[in-house]
């Protein structure tokens, strides 16, 4: 079997049509699954009260605002590279729903910080660097729809995509590095996490079903963008021109 | 099983504030998804509506 066939935008619009469903359903299930354990299994912290159950959509909104843009970076990269159109096409699909993420981290970073630290923003290292993620998220969108050749979008947003991977492992790090208000990861790749058992199940719920929305959400932005980008070149060349 | 205090120990405005907004957010992306894909059939019909020589006549303007 030649997977290669698989770069093709036209190729790959029916499968990733067929793909959609095995990602939204699960993914809708998870989130009431996620909800229920967040809100009726999981106790109420004894230090923040019930105030810490926005962790619950803060941290795997944080989580995949970063993950979604490395992984823009990585497509954004390989379509310029290898120009593969496919590739820039999934860049482009990933962005807005990473910016959504950025700004829901955000927006719920600050509703959390003002009954826990007595302010909605301060301009704390983690905070300020998931703020410029979100700017170069908005940076990239901008670039994309400002170029109208999509072939010389893509390597622009390529190149502002890969410049700024490097702010991911500041955000991740900035607790560490810097003395900041943000507190300290809850969860450690090596080490036993700083929560308990149902507070930690609710939070990997919740970001197995964002992840599996964001999977079918950019499936279904690529199609679109497919259908947009595609569409012009298959009637003139319908037409002859 | 936990019954929640629907007030949130006082914090209800933060907490209900949080998921309510991130609902919104989805249902938006939903919805302007759903809107891109209206407009792009809709644009596809319109395309074919158009007759081939204009279709040319637009590319060579475009070209030239």
């Amino acid at each position: 079997m030649n997977i290669y066939k698989y770069a093709s935008p036209a190729t790959f619009y029916p499968v990733a049509g067929k793909m959609i469903p095995w990602f939204a359903i699960p993914s809708a299930i998870l989130f009431a699954v996620g909800l229920f354990v967040g809100f009726f299994v999981a106790p109420t912290d004894f230090q923040q009260g019930d105030a810490y159950r926005i962790i619950f959509i803060h941290v795997p909104a944080a989580w995949m605002a970063m993950l979604l843009y490395v992984l823009m970076a990585i497509y954004a990269g390989i379509g310029w590279t290898f120009n593969a159109r496919l590739a820039s096409m999934m860049a482009s699909a990933i962005a807005i729903t990473g910016a959504m993420f950025t700004v829901l981290s955000l927006v719920t970073g600050a509703l959390w910080g003002k009954p826990t630290w007595g302010t909605y923003w301060a301009w704390d290292a983690r905070m300020t660097s998931t703020l410029i993620l979100l700017f170069l998220y908005i940076g990239f969108i901008s670039l994309q729809a400002a170029i109208d050749d999509p072939r010389r979008a893509d390597r622009a947003g390529a190149v502002l995509a890969l410049v700024g991977v490097i702010n991911v492992p500041i955000i991740y790090f900035s607790v560490q590095w810097w003395n900041t208000l943000h507190q300290g990861a809850t969860i450690r790749i090596l080490g036993k996490p700083s929560i308990a058992a149902p507070m930690l199940a609710a939070m990997l719920i919740m970001l197995a079903a964002c992840w599996l929305y964001s999977v079918a959400v950019v499936l279904i932005r690529l199609r679109c963008i497919i259908l947009e980008r595609e569409q012009n070149a298959s009637r003139f060349a319908e037409v002859g021109v | 099983m936990n019954w929640p205090d629907l007030s949130m120990g006082g914090y209800g405005f933060y907490v209900w504030g949080s998921y309510i907004f991130s609902l919104i957010a989805i249902v938006w992306e939903l919805w302007s998804l759903s809107h891109r894909k209206k407009a792009i059939v809709q644009q596809q019909q319109l395309s074919r509506s158009v007759p081939a020589s204009v279709l040319r006549e637009s590319a060579n303007e475009t070209t030239s």
